[in-house]
């Protein structure tokens, strides 16, 4: 079995007296599909605000690539290759839907602190934004204010911000939430699609989605990884039905 | 939308004849008018575009307005600094104390760093009190203009062109940089600082160098303040100061290219014309800003680029003639309210105070009538005009209202 791309070692989180991540033991593999289920409040998002820069773990380890990055800045641990989306919409309203995916490709190339060339004239830039939108389907919506998108639009925006970076290791929270049946449809297969040669971690509540598209499933409940495996596992895990999959069920 | 272009030249244009369009004391007005835009553009950028509410940027206006008038001295306007490079000292000044401020205040957001600017900004003003040497004390660093590059830079017009040319180049330097990389990123800093963390930005570091060169832009215009007035005195760097420039820039409109450099430029028109008439002024200019932040929240320029942005074609002759009756309604209630404040400021004042005896209140003289202050008709033609105006508009709004209901 080659390494894990992204391991986290006996995590730990707390705030304050709750104890939100218990002992969180996970190994994500290069190349892998991994998704994330639970129930509500599990702990999931924390997880990935953990992964991603967001907190710090109170105990334990997170490595990418054999590199510790839990506790680094946000910025740091997406310049070592690791990009999320956010559960909550997290865009920049008040800019064009062209302006958002710039923001994100411009620092792909390194763009930061460039003030003597036109962004207009970021031939690169322009055509992978052009790309992109062509990809999460705002082709049309690219001189719209993003605040003036609907939900499920928005929702797309925020996974082609992710991808913009290119990164080795994607993180999508609840990508699909509040999208019609043909949105997450499409979105599924995009998914599929870009993250081919890439490592992903999903968390995501459409039970269909999540078993179709993962190679494995990891079940975190009250802040506990209590079962790892390919989704046949999953589906025939007793402690896995007793804690989650039978409540939907029922 | 070949209109911009047009209506930019044509200013430009005006801009470059107006000495020989009006006296001697607009001309000075109109080179306050143009600092005051410059400032306002620089603020601007770290409001407006970065989303950063500085409190405190009379800091760096006076920093540069200070290092100019000591490179004045130092090099005589000559050398490797001839009179009309001094700007580039204020410049130099206001980026790097910008970068040591900004480097502080950008740790925090929102509140917390309007409070850090607000406080270094008066950490500043207490220390050149005390800092004779730099600051010159009560009496303030003076200096002459000296000839330069044939110039002589002695007549109001030379630092006129001076003024302008500066001013010009900076807020076209503003412009372009809004169409960079870093220019596109600022607006990013300021929708969602956040997010851009997650992309892989330093936004501390971003929002240090935006701090910067609003600085240094800030200090620029402090420089052509210091070399206009050929001195410079540490009431530049008081906080009506960094007040004002806030007041200015909203008023134009924070967010709008160019919205803080027309609100800079039309407030000090204001004050350089209603100062003469008026003790009062400042209390009209606070109603301003109160009206503009309640009716117009974009701003003067911001609001006009929204209607323009949303105009329906045929609906353009209409609402321009509703747009108009509102304003004509709004005069006569303006009317109303200058009568009313200028009647209370007179009664009110201790002059007046001084020449009531028992029971005689002598008449106030105002818009040369003499009006009984104990009568009826003063208030009822204050408050009359007053009430007359907000009813008309009501009506006109009303009225309005109704055609586009019928309309839709
Ligand atoms: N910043 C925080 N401070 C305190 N409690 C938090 C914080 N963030 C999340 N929690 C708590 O942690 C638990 C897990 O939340 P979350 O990770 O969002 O769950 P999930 O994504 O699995 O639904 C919830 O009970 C939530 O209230
Ligand atoms: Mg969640």
């Amino acid at each position: 079995m080659s390494d894990p791309i992204l391991s986290l070692q006996h995590v730990h989180k707390s705030f304050g007296p709750a104890h939100i991540i218990r002992d969180a033991n996970l190994d994500v593999l290069p190349g892998e599909r991994h998704a994330v289920i639970g129930p509500n409040g599990a702990g999931k998002s924390t997880l990935f605000h953990l992964c991603s820069g967001q907190f710090a773990p109170s105990k334990g380890h997170i490595l990418l690539n054999g590199r510790e990055i839990g506790g680094l800045k946000p910025a740091e641990v997406n310049r070592r290759g690791l990009a999320r989306s956010f559960q909550i919409t997290n865009i920049f309203p008040g800019v064009s839907v062209f302006e958002n995916l710039r923001l994100a490709v411009m620092r792909k190339h390194n763009l930061q602190f460039v003030f003597w060339r036109s962004a207009a004239r970021l031939r690169q830039v322009n055509e992978e934004v052009d790309d992109l939108l062509g990809k999460i389907r705002l082709t049309d919506r690219a001189q719209t204010l993003a605040s003036q998108l609907s939900y499920s639009e928005q929702r797309s925006l925020e996974i082609g911000m992710t991808l913009a970076s290119d990164p080795q290791v994607i993180l999508l929270d609840e990508p699909m939430a509040g999208m019609s049946h043909e949105e997450t449809d499409y979105t599924a297969g995009l998914i599929r699609e870009i993250t081919e040669g890439r490592t992903l971690l999903i968390v995501e509540h459409d039970m269909s989605v999540v078993f179709s598209l993962a190679h494995r499933i990891s079940v975190l409940v009250y802040g506990e990884i209590i079962a790892t495996g390919t989704p046949e596992d999953i589906r025939g895990n007793a402690r896995v039905k007793e804690a989650y999959l039978g409540e939907e069920a029922a | 939308m070949k209109f911009a272009p047009l209506l930019l030249l044509a200013t430009v244009a005006l801009l470059i004849a107006l000495p020989w369009l009006v006296s001697g004391s607009m001309l000075n007005a109109a080179v306050q008018m143009l600092i005051a835009a410059l400032f306002a553009m620089a603020f601007g950028l770290l409001c407006g575009q970065a989303g950063m509410l500085s409190f405190g940027h009379a800091a760096y206006f006076g920093v540069g307005a200070f290092a100019a008038v000591h490179a004045m001295n130092a090099f005589g306007g000559a050398g490797l600094l001839p009179t009309p490079l001094l700007p580039l000292v204020g410049g130099a000044t206001g980026l790097i104390s910008g970068l040591v401020a900004g480097y502080f205040s950008t740790k925090r957001t929102g509140v917390y760093f309007a409070m850090i600017t607000l406080a270094l900004a008066e950490l500043l003003h207490a220390l050149a009190s005390h800092l004779k040497a730099v600051f010159g004390g009560e009496a303030g660093v003076s200096s002459f203009r000296m000839p330069a590059w044939g110039i002589g830079f002695g007549s109001l017009t030379d630092v006129y062109f001076l003024t302008l040319v500066w001013t010009l180049l900076c807020i076209g330097l503003l412009y372009l940089f809004s169409k960079t990389p870093l220019g596109r990123i600022t607006l990013g800093l300021r929708e969602n600082a956040h997010r851009l963390r997650f992309l892989g930005y330093n936004t501390h570091a971003l929002g240090t160098l935006i701090f910067a060169i609003s600085a240094m832009f800030a200090g620029i215009a402090g420089a052509l303040q210091s070399m206009n007035i050929e001195a410079a005195n540490y009431v530049v760097l008081e906080s009506h100061i960094s007040t004002a420039v806030v007041l200015n820039s909203f008023i134009g409109g924070v967010r709008v290219f160019l919205g803080p450099a027309i609100g800079g430029a039309v407030m000090t028109f204001f004050g350089y014309v209603t100062s003469d008439l008026t003790r009062v002024w400042l209390l009209y200019q606070g109603i301003i800003f109160v009206l503009v932040m309640m009716f117009l929240p974009r701003g003067l320029v911001g609001e006009l680029v929204e209607r323009l942005r949303h105009r329906s074609g045929q609906g353009v002759a209409r609402s321009l003639g509703a747009t108009l009756l509102r304003l004509l309604c709004l005069a006569v209630a303006a009317a109303g309210a200058v009568f009313l404040i200028e009647f209370l400021q007179r009664f009110l004042s201790s002059e007046y105070r001084a020449g009531v005896s028992e029971g005689n209140w002598p008449a106030i003289s105002l818009f040369s009538y003499d009006w009984a202050p104990l009568s009826v008709l003063p208030w009822a033609v204050g408050l009359g005009l007053f009430g007359l105006g907000i009813a008309l508009v009501v009506t006109v709004n009303r009225r309005v209202a109704d055609r586009q209901e019928a309309q839709a």
